[in-house]
């Protein structure tokens, strides 16, 4: 076999296979793909936080009961067996509160452990355990999943599972350890607060709701205020880049305008969530038939929305002159048990925002991205190989509505080998067009003495016979 | 305009003399939003070029522990002065008490002595100085996370709903492919999924059961199931069962058995003497190593990670036979969202207000380069049109051995008119000699 004399045409023709653009290193992708990881920080350090601001909370509280009381022990009169007795109970109040302190202060070093894993976590993977590192990664987003979708015990399940390759006879440490990195690197415990108030809202009691409510409530307002200011940065921005630089009146007023619009539309969104509880609450005692309650529980709590939600308002009130569940459609909506199913809807979107988690399941997120990249038309051939994930029904079905990726380079796949041809590998042509890598035909015409025979036509040709194609 | 011409397509410009050495450029009828987006991103991403850096986690390791440091600091500080307050109310009580037995004292000084003692700690504003600082440190943290990292992975999501049927099912069959089978059972309980789902269950099973054994060194269950599907590996051109009888002779070898070992390569390896000739060489000479094989220049055939390459290989040629992938297709699909988010996340930020755009596009705004690994078509974009090729417009080989799409030939030539200049090398070009590619 001549290998090296081939009637390549231009012989002073320089190699143009290799790509212009070198695609990112290994280890810059990993950056990259790291910097996806905001969440996975960001929900223990919120608990942390808040567990730290409420035991300062719970503190400040209870040192400046003690502190009054004693004022106002120093302005009565007071026997003495009397004085010792309160003192003595001063004195117990605050070593109960000494000893729950030290209690909170085990729990916020957890949490501060658990911060601590989580960035140690980040930094772990290197060129050699990255396969295993992206297995842990898939889990992670599969049990982020699984507890926002309330399948609890798979989530739990997944995050204690020992992986089964383990080694036998470390198999119990090794379930301890990864035990205890799993739940640092899931936040179980965050969505168990969030799985009370759901049961209870699917049980229909709204008191557990309610209570969760009130207990963040300066956290809710506070994303209120970011909210508001995040609009008035998207509004400035869209007025300035429809105006010229110098500001006129009349932009100044459309921009204060905006302002007001979309501060109304976030404290109407914002107290929402309470008004539904509020208004659900209202809608069961109509149901029981307990209009007068239904109407006293109306003046106390919902009357200061009437503003706001005047529509619904006047519907719901309306629903109480039917005797039993309304016909008409807009008032049985309200009885409808899907109401139900929107607050736990509701409830879930308010979470997340409270934790700094991201609305949409990691997994749909991720998903999304990646079927977009993977989707070719050529994905949808009969003849695609099964390693392409849309090969398969199920995720050719979720990548239909999902754009194709785009591609600058060429990118020849050997039929044979199914690798990536190259500089190294480069292609080359048979008489009947078709294109096969170097290293395949090397070995076919090695093991048929210089005989190709194409596998897709079953043309039978010399080893001489191919010309090199250069596809940059 | 020479940045026009640096990055926008050939197609939209048209460059003609107009005289004395001057050219008139046009940018042709409207390009597209996102081939413009698109050359714009990719402008400036090649001049920004990466380095090659680790992600560099210090700041915030540091951001975190300032963190904890104060709040350690806020949590002493609070317990000194709870354990102040105490020692004062105590002093009090004994002074009560004391008084108490003797002479009958108002305990109304006391009080005040107390209530001027508690005056003095100030209690809450000793808190605030340390909360002061605490608050700053958790303030600052989120905001070094949120410069570190990608706040907001949503960005470039489409608002379109995922059937969580499907979703659900395609999990289910990852659990079960990663023969994780008690979770995959626990999630199709849960989630209310039909038992259907479980098929893949049955299908893996075998295999982890094989894979298990190999585990604690069991060959049998492997040796069995490559014996059974011998045929069909043959025609596969795998040589996977010598490769584990290899195994299972060294094993013996180890046990001391030299008699046995060579028992074992008369009945199970010679058969395959015809092909892999050198190799069994190679294990007959390993007998005169018996019991000190380690010593001997084939000491690598004891290497535990001989184990892992044959299971990964029984892995593959199992998912094979059974017509499924090896890699779970979950896994593939994530891995690339990984890679492929990134670059779509940073084209947002460039192009902020035109979500409205994204929701709709056809085709990604931007070229996303995923690794080798997720590669499985050819595809083949004209360096000329930088268009990719289709049925109607396929790609076609040069006499010079460069390739174009033919709808750029076709225009070089004028519709096969004329011979052309190939664009990348002196050579000319006549349409009429192009042969159609099959990639």
């Amino acid at each position: 076999m001549e290998m090296d004399s081939l009637p390549n045409g231009n012989s002073t023709t320089t190699s143009t296979t290799a790509p212009s653009t070198a695609p990112p290193s290994k280890l810059t992708q990993l950056t990259e793909s790291l910097k996806l990881e905001h969440q996975f920080l960001r929900v223990p350090f919120e608990h942390y936080k808040k567990t730290i601001r409420a035991n300062l909370r719970a503190v400040e509280k209870e040192v400046s009961s003690v502190i009054s009381a004693v004022n106002d022990y120093a302005d009565s009169d007071i026997s003495n067996d009397d004085a010792v007795q309160r003192l003595t109970s001063l004195v117990s109040r605050l070593q109960g509160l000494k000893r729950k302190m030290e209690e909170e202060r085990r729990t916020e070093n957890l949490q501060a452990e658990r911060c601590r894993a989580r960035i140690d976590h980040l930094e772990s993977p290197d060129a050699e355990n990255l396969t295993g590192w992206a297995n842990m990664r898939l889990k992670r987003i599969l049990v982020d999943y699984m507890l926002r979708m309330s399948y609890y015990d798979t989530g739990l399940k997944l995050a204690e599972s020992s992986n089964m390759l383990s080694d036998i006879t470390f198999l119990l440490r090794a379930l301890m350890i990864w035990q205890i990195e799993c739940q640092d690197l899931v936040d179980i415990d965050i969505y168990l607060e969030a799985k009370k108030v759901i049961d209870a809202l699917q049980n229909m009691e709204i008191a557990p709701a309610l209570a969760w409510c009130a207990e963040n409530k300066s956290r809710l307002k506070k994303l209120k205020h970011t909210q508001i200011k995040l609009l008035l940065a998207e509004t400035f921005a869209t007025v300035a880049s429809n105006s010229d630089p110098g500001v006129n009146i009349l932009e100044f007023n459309l921009v204060k305008h905006a302002i007001i619009v979309n501060a109304h539309c976030s404290y109407g969104w914002q107290s929402k969530f309470e008004f539904q509880l509020r208004l659900q609450e209202y809608i069961e005692l109509v149901r029981a038939e307990n209009h007068m309650g239904a109407i006293a529980y109306a003046r106390k709590y919902l009357a200061p929305w009437a503003a706001m939600h005047t529509k619904e308002m006047q519907q719901v009130f309306a629903t109480v002159a039917f005797k039993g569940i309304p016909e008409c459609s807009v008032y049985k909506a309200f009885f409808e048990p899907k109401q139900w199913d929107y607050l736990v809807e509701q409830f879930k979107q308010e979470f997340c925002r409270l934790y700094g988690m991201n609305p949409e399941p990691l997994l749909n997120i991720f998903l999304q991205a990646g079927l977009s990249s993977l989707k070719t038309p050529y994905c949808y051939e009969d003849d695609c190989t099964r390693e392409d994930p849309l090969s398969q029904e199920s995720f050719r079905k979720l990548a239909f509505p999902l754009p194709y990726s785009k591609q600058h380079h060429s990118k020849i796949v050997c039929y044979i080998t199914k690798e990536l041809m190259d500089a190294e590998n480069p292609p080359q042509v048979l008489p009947n067009g078709y294109v096969y890598s170097t290293k395949a035909l090397e070995e076919m015409a090695k093991r048929n003495d210089g005989k190709i025979t194409c596998p897709r036509t079953s043309l039978v040709c010399n080893y001489s016979e191919l010309v090199k194609a250069y596809i940059s | 305009m020479r940045f026009c011409l640096k990055i926008l397509p050939i197609k939209y410009i048209t460059l003609s003399c107009i005289g004395d050495g001057a050219f008139a450029i046009e940018i042709g009828d409207d390009p597209p939003f996102s081939d413009i987006a698109g050359a714009l991103y990719s402008y400036f991403s090649a001049q920004t070029s990466d380095r090659e850096v680790k992600m560099d986690l210090n700041p915030i390791k540091d951001a975190f522990d300032r963190v904890a440091k104060k709040q350690k600091m806020s949590s002493s500080k609070t317990q000194e002065v709870v354990a102040q307050m105490i020692r004062e109310i105590e002093l009090s009580l004994e002074i009560i008490k004391a008084e108490h037995c003797g002479s009958e004292v108002d305990c109304k000084s006391v009080f005040g002595e107390l209530k001027k003692k508690l005056q003095e700690i100030a209690p809450l504003s000793q808190f605030e100085g340390t909360q002061k600082e605490l608050n700053i440190a958790l303030s600052k943290y989120p905001k070094q996370l949120e410069k570190s990292f990608n706040p907001d992975i949503s960005k470039a999501y489409r608002n379109i709903d995922f059937d969580a049927h499907t979703v659900n099912q395609i999990i289910a069959g990852h659990f079960y492919r990663q023969g994780l089978f008690d979770v995959g059972d626990c999630f199709i309980n849960e989630a209310n999924e039909p038992d259907s789902t479980a098929a893949m269950k049955s299908l893996f099973s075998e295999m982890y059961l094989v894979l298990e054994a190999m585990k604690n060194r069991n060959l049998e269950p492997a040796l069995n199931w490559a014996t059974a599907n011998s045929t069909k590996l043959k025609e596969k051109g795998s040589d996977l069962l010598l490769k584990l009888h290899c195994l299972q002779f060294v094993e013996i070898l180890q046990g001391g058995s030299r008699s046995k070992a060579l028992s074992y390569v008369r009945t199970h390896i010679s058969p395959f003497g015809a092909n892999h000739f050198s190799e069994i060489q190679k294990l007959m000479a390993c007998l005169l190593w018996s019991g000190k094989l380690h010593q001997s220049p084939y000491s690598d055939l004891l290497s535990p990670t001989n184990w892992n390459v044959v299971a990964e290989e029984l892995t593959r040629q199992f998912c094979n036979l059974l017509g499924q992938s090896f890699d779970s297709p979950l896994s593939v699909t994530i891995a690339a969202g990984f890679q492929g988010l990134p670059p779509l996340l940073k084209f947002m930020t460039v192009m902020a207000g035109k979500k409205q755009e994204w929701q709709s596009m056809k085709q990604l705004p931007v070229p996303v380069e995923l690794d080798r690994e997720f590669q499985f078509h050819s595809i083949f974009v004209c360096p000329v049109s930088k268009e990719q090729s289709t049925d109607e417009n396929p790609p076609m080989l040069m006499q010079c051995g460069h390739v174009l799409c033919k709808q750029s030939i076709n225009k070089m030539s004028k519709n096969g008119s004329r011979t052309f200049k190939c664009p990348y090398c002196p050579s000319d070009i006549d349409s009429t000699q192009c042969r159609q590619l099959h990639l």
